[in-house]
């Protein structure tokens, strides 16, 4: 029995947790902010398969994993426009464009994986850059911290300081104060001064911009290649983070590590025969329990604060 | 001209100028790649039309396609928005899938009626919890509905794998059903089976409930003014989880379909979205069931004579799914473009 | 000396399908406070915007200080020293006291992160300097509503405002709480220069505090006059009473049993204050009972109470002796109760079904329309409708035709047309004519008359005091709640007196 706990429970689970959980987070951070516009977005796995795709375009013809990351950064950019332009300007269906993009993205990014590398499936090549890992010299000399800590790609240890810069912008400088005030009650925002429908705008290509970022560390942050289909779902995980963290900044975060988590595990569970379709389906699982357990507990608010002022 | 019938018209406009450009920007791209447009689109249709066997290929694509699209129409109408319909379609596929491989001695009729029942009762019963949780609670159905739809997903994977796991080859899927509850195939070679019938069965009945019935008369008002509903004397509550459940129904005998029609068997991706697409479709044409027979079948000649198109000249099928998107993305926006342009004409006008 | 500080100038401003103002002129003093009467819908709300920069006028101009001003949005108001409070406060539950102060005019540290103390500060200067207590820290959602209130106002006085627009300001306060606003806005005008202009329909305010007070009426302009020179009874003429005579109806008199009782109701609405405190009546067979009362006094409740569309709070509703009072709409129905709503729009129509399938609401399961309750005969449907069209007067090309394309009278109509048309024995009607044309007002009339000549009991909520009297037999005043009198309809009635009695409490005459 210690023998299998061991097996399942190393560092090397928190190792891959911490990699697992990178494109989690950075779409959540991304998918958060439109929240807090008051847009769902569930075209968040569309965007970040985009991004995933550019990633590995930028680097492949730039030979650099920065021009990777940039093309991913600009693709995320352009369909954040669009899905603003659609949703706030056009006052389109958020969640019809939503699946139109995901479904736009997994057409787009198959036909030119054909059309431009003549591939299908998967491309992978050794002109494509990965992201460079960071090795912190003074790490090393722990064991315990270095496995954990160490030698992580820079899209990891970048998720992390944005998780800090996120909360920071929401919670500490007037931008962010009116992003959360356009989603929160736009009209007392106009009455102010202040374009409610510019925060949403910047909500929506921020979103862009980090699944274009959690695209790229899929695609170029340890193994270097695309293949169809890879973002996996990591866009509705991330929306389910995001609810679940009650779309705070450092809440979500430890939710997507917790998904993360048990994502890894997953894997290792899978070897001592659980299968890996429990520890999958538990993000979804918890996330609906979740809302379950916070709707009820606002319903009897909601029954004792009528209570209360009846005289 | 009749106020409504006026806006209906312009609709129509739109979705055929929408349906055109999306049609011409994927002209563009093909030119782009090198290849005649003309050639490509010729291809395509075709490629869905010219031969029996293409042609039944076609209107097989148009079963999951109706029934999902139907589906999506009767909740939203009511005005709850069932987006699980991909998991209820998993839940009645793996239950038809059971009934297949479990009960096995009955005749063929009852067999394929039963597993037909159990698959819309599970995907009913599926559908039932969001309703719930909306309709008591408050909480936002689309969210709820998209986390079950991966749960269901995953769930059936693993009973898929393990305890029902076929012996007959590692695929993630179960063993073949009976033959006798496999649905006869119309055209050889094809997939089109007798489910095209039963769904012209379903449709017309689906289509009778929506427009002829009082409990369709009570899911439009509820949909379109839950106050006036209350304020009338509908229970839209009630009404509310009654069309989740005939949602949830009809995207389990979806699923029921692809396994008895199809696939005869249960396979861990029987879906590549199908419920998607209905959705999309139905929101196209605004839940009318006529209209989401014709896009329907406008679909499945795009998916089938994409092949076909990639046969002839190797322009990627997949560009039909970019065509798609782009039907979409004009549509949605139909209502936002036209607040622009019209004054714009006006404005012209008065001058 | 008065000098005069806002000018509107032959303001119109129109939106599609109504005129909200109609060639206003008004001009604004120096350190007054203005007040700005009417009743819903009688375009000040749409005037003080436009001052705010919030619409644009589509004709006309507006002078400060003597110099012809473009305001374009809101941004330019504060910065010419205008702030509105509006009715439903913009503020941000989630934020402090001291953020929705400063929102969007936030005090920076190296000018791009919030300086919190510094907004703390300033909330806390700014307490000092108007006397209005409130806590910086707290957030808004834990905030009684009296306390938002000063928070919108020290909002505005913190952007610079030295003309103050207040809409409504004491729609939601308690007695005491309005008078310490008095208290502010007495102080403002006096110790700080400010200008004040605020909409209201309470008169009782009017009087108490304002320098001058300008009626306005279906978007025009009826009347400045200085308060000291007004009184509550001109003030309420003005305000609802119609220039066209409406000449008498037909009236049989025979009185009937009752049919419809309500003892004691208390209610609350949807910001859960009390609206409805005691009220208690009888309606008899062949009664048109009628509520008089400016919008906002609890009519509104009162009749959701009883129609079952909300819940009341304590007291009982019998109908026919029956009792009723924890029913919901489709029982109430069943009772042989119909309702013509306050808002037809929100619960009496569907503006996309067709003008047929409006009038089939409630009667969708009856016989006549659907067989063993499944299958609806649309062919019957279509019948009715055309004949309840007619007999209704319904203007439209058909049946067919979307009900949100109907204009307002026969959108009204046709919801009569459906209401009536069930043959009930309880009639609740609210607001029968608003937004309805003078021909339609006469039908409308006609209708209610024949069902009161039939037998039926008939409840009558209206703001138009010229309506009420037209119609009513008997006569109930209400004001915050409460039914401060009652009265007999007959020729020694007099307009002035039941004015009176809409606009204040019991025991309160002077």
């Amino acid at each position: 029995m210690e023998e299998i706990l061991a097996r399942i429970f190393n560092l090397s689970v928190i190792q891959n947790t911490i990699r697992t959980s990178t494109p989690l987070i950075l779409a959540a951070l991304g998918g958060l902010l439109t929240m807090q516009a008051d847009i769902l977005n569930i075209g968040m796995d569309g965007m970040i398969l985009i991004g995933a795709f550019f990633g590995v375009l930028g680097s492949y013809f730039f030979a650099s994993s920065f021009m990777g990351v940039v093309f991913a950064v600009l693709s995320g950019i352009i369909i954040g426009i669009f899905f603003s332009f659609m949703v706030v300007k056009l006052k389109a269906d958020e969640f019809i464009v939503g699946i139109a993009i995901n479904i736009f993205a997994g057409g787009l990014t198959v036909f030119l994986l054909r059309s431009i590398f003549g591939v299908k499936g998967a491309f992978s090549s050794d002109q494509i850059i990965a992201i460079p890992r960071i090795q912190m010299p003074y790490l090393e000399n722990i064991e315990f911290l270095n496995i954990i800590f160490n030698n992580h790609s820079v899209t990891v240890y970048l998720s992390w300081i944005l998780v800090v810069l996120v909360t920071i912008f929401l919670y500490k400088t007037p931008y962010g104060m009116w992003l959360r005030a356009s989603g929160e009650y736009p009209e007392a925002l106009d009455t102010v001064g202040v374009s409610s429908q510019l925060m949403k705008h910047f909500s929506s290509v921020m979103c862009g911009v980090f699944c274009g970022l959690a695209g790229a560390h899929l695609s170029l942050g340890y193994l270097t290649l695309f293949s169809e289909g890879m973002s996996a779902d990591r866009g509705f995980i991330a929306l389910a983070a995001i609810i679940f963290g009650r779309s705070h900044p450092v809440k979500t975060f430890g939710a997507a590590l917790l998904f993360g988590f048990f994502d890894a595990v997953g894997m290792r569970l899978q070897g001592v025969g659980v299968p890996s379709q429990f520890s999958k389906a538990i993000p979804y699982l918890f996330t609906v329990i979740a809302l379950f357990i916070i709707a009820r507990r606002h319903l009897n608010k909601k029954k004792n604060n009528s209570m209360e002022t009846v005289s | 001209m009749i106020k409504k019938d006026k806006y209906k018209v312009e609709y129509l406009i739109s979705l055929f100028i929408s349906i055109a450009a999306a049609l011409l920007l994927g002209g563009i791209i093909m030119w782009f790649y090198g290849k005649n447009p003309i050639l490509g689109y010729k291809a395509m249709f075709e490629g869905a039309f010219n031969s029996q066997y293409r042609f039944a290929t076609t209107l097989s694509k148009m079963v999951p396609l109706v029934l999902t699209g139907l589906a999506t129409a009767v909740s939203f109408r009511a005005g709850i928005y069932n987006i699980g319909g991909e998991g209820q379609l998993y839940l009645g596929a793996f239950a038809a899938a059971y009934v297949g491989i479990t009960f096995t001695s009955l005749p063929g009729y009852l067999g394929i009626l039963i597993a037909v029942l159990l698959a819309a009762a599970v995907g009913a019963a599926y559908a039932y919890i969001p309703a719930l949780l909306k309709v008591y609670y408050d909480i936002d159905e689309v969210i709820t509905t998209i986390m079950l739809n991966s749960v269901a997903i995953f769930f059936t994977g693993y009973l898929v794998n393990y305890p029902f796991a076929t012996s007959q080859g590692k695929m993630g899927g179960t063993d073949v059903i009976a033959e006798g509850y496999q649905l006869s195939r119309l055209v050889r070679l094809s997939n089109l089976n007798s489910s095209i019938f039963m769904v012209a069965v379903i449709g017309i009945m689906i289509y009778y409930l929506m427009e002829k019935t009082t409990l369709g008369y009570d899911f439009k008002m509820v949909g379109q003014n839950k106050d006036f509903a209350d304020y009338g004397g509908v229970n839209s509550k009630k009404r509310m989880i009654t069309a989740m459940l005939i949602s949830g129904g009809l995207a389990g005998i979806a699923g029921a379909f692809e396994v008895l029609g199809t696939h005869f068997r249960f396979l861990q991706a029987i879906s590549p979205g199908y419920y998607f697409d209905g959705m999309l479709i139905a929101l196209i044409v605004k839940n009318n069931p006529l209209g989401i027979i014709f896009m329907s079948f406008f679909f499945a000649v795009l998916k089938t004579g994409s092949m076909s198109m990639e046969m002839a000249t190797e322009i990627p099928s997949e560009l039909v799914l970019i065509i798609q998107s782009v039907i979409i993305f004009f549509i949605a926006g139909e209502a936002g473009m036209k607040k622009i342009i019209k004054p714009l004409f006006k404005r012209g006008e008065e001058a | 000396m008065a000098e005069e500080l806002i000018r509107f100038e032959n303001i119109r401003k129109v939106f599609p399908g109504v005129i909200a103002n109609d060639d206003i002129n008004l001009g604004i003093n120096k350190g007054e406070i203005h007040a700005i009467v009417g009743e819903n819908g009688a375009g000040k709300t749409t005037l003080l915007k436009i001052l705010y920069g919030m619409h644009k006028p589509s004709s006309g101009n507006i002078y400060i200080k003597g110099q012809k001003v473009k305001i374009d949005n809101p941004s330019k108001a504060i910065g010419m020293g205008i702030g509105m409070v509006h009715q439903h406060f913009m503020l941000i539950p989630s934020f402090s006291i001291a953020e929705n102060i400063v929102l969007g005019y936030e005090p920076r540290k190296k000018n791009i992160f919030t300086d919190f103390k510094k907004a703390e500060k300033i909330t806390k200067d700014l307490r000092e300097e108007y006397g209005l207590e409130v806590d910086p820290a707290q957030k808004v959602e834990d905030v009684s509503v009296g306390i938002q209130q000063r928070i919108e106002i020290l909002k505005v006085l913190y952007h610079g405002a030295d003309i103050l627009i207040l809409d409504e300001p004491t729609a939601v306060l308690t007695p005491q709480e309005t008078e310490d606003l008095f208290e502010v806005i007495k102080s403002l005008v006096k110790e700080k220069n400010k200008t004040v202009i605020f909409i209201t329909h309470k008169l009782n305010e009017v009087m108490s505090i304002s320098d001058r007070v300008t009626v306005m009426r279906r978007g025009k302009k009826l009347k400045t006059m200085q308060t000291k020179d007004a009184t509550k009874e001109k003030i309420a003429e003005l305000m609802v009473g119609r220039e066209v005579l409406l000449s008498d109806l037909d009236r049989d008199d025979k009185k009937g049993s009752v049919q419809l009782e309500v003892k004691n109701i208390k209610a609350r609405d949807s910001r859960n204050l009390r609206a409805v405190k005691n009220v208690s009546f009888r309606v008899r067979q062949g009664e048109i009972l009628g509520i008089a009362g400016v919008e906002g006094n609890g009519q509104s409740e009162l009749i959701e109470v009883i129609a079952g569309l909300r819940k009341l709070e304590s007291g009982k509703i019998f109908i026919n002796d029956q009792d009723l009072s924890n029913a919901d709409s489709a029982e109430i129905r069943k009772n042989g109760v119909v309702h013509i709503p306050e808002d037809r729009l929100k619960n009496g129509m569907s503006k996309e079904a067709s003008i047929a399938e409006n009038l089939l609401m409630g009667k969708q399961y009856q016989q006549q329309f659907s067989h063993h309750k499944i299958h609806l005969d649309q062919k019957r449907v279509k019948k009715e409708a055309e004949k309840l069209i007619e007999d209704f007067d319904v203007r439209t090309p058909s049946s067919e035709v979307n009900a949100g394309s109907l204009s307002g009278g026969n959108m009204q109509k046709m919801v009569i047309a459906r209401e009536f048309s069930f043959e009930s024995p309880i009639l609740l009607i609210s607001q029968p004519t608003r937004g309805v044309d003078i021909g339609a007002i006469e039908f409308i009339h006609e209708e209610i008359m024949k069902k009161r000549n039939e037998g039926c009991a008939i409840l009558l909520v209206s703001a138009e005091l010229d309506e009420v009297l037209r119609l009513s037999d008997r006569i109930l005043t209400i004001y915050e709640g409460e039914i401060t009198g009652e009265f007999k309809n007959d020729s020694s009635l007099s307009k002035q007196e039941i004015g009176l009695y809409m606009t204040e409490k019991r025991g309160e005459r002077h």
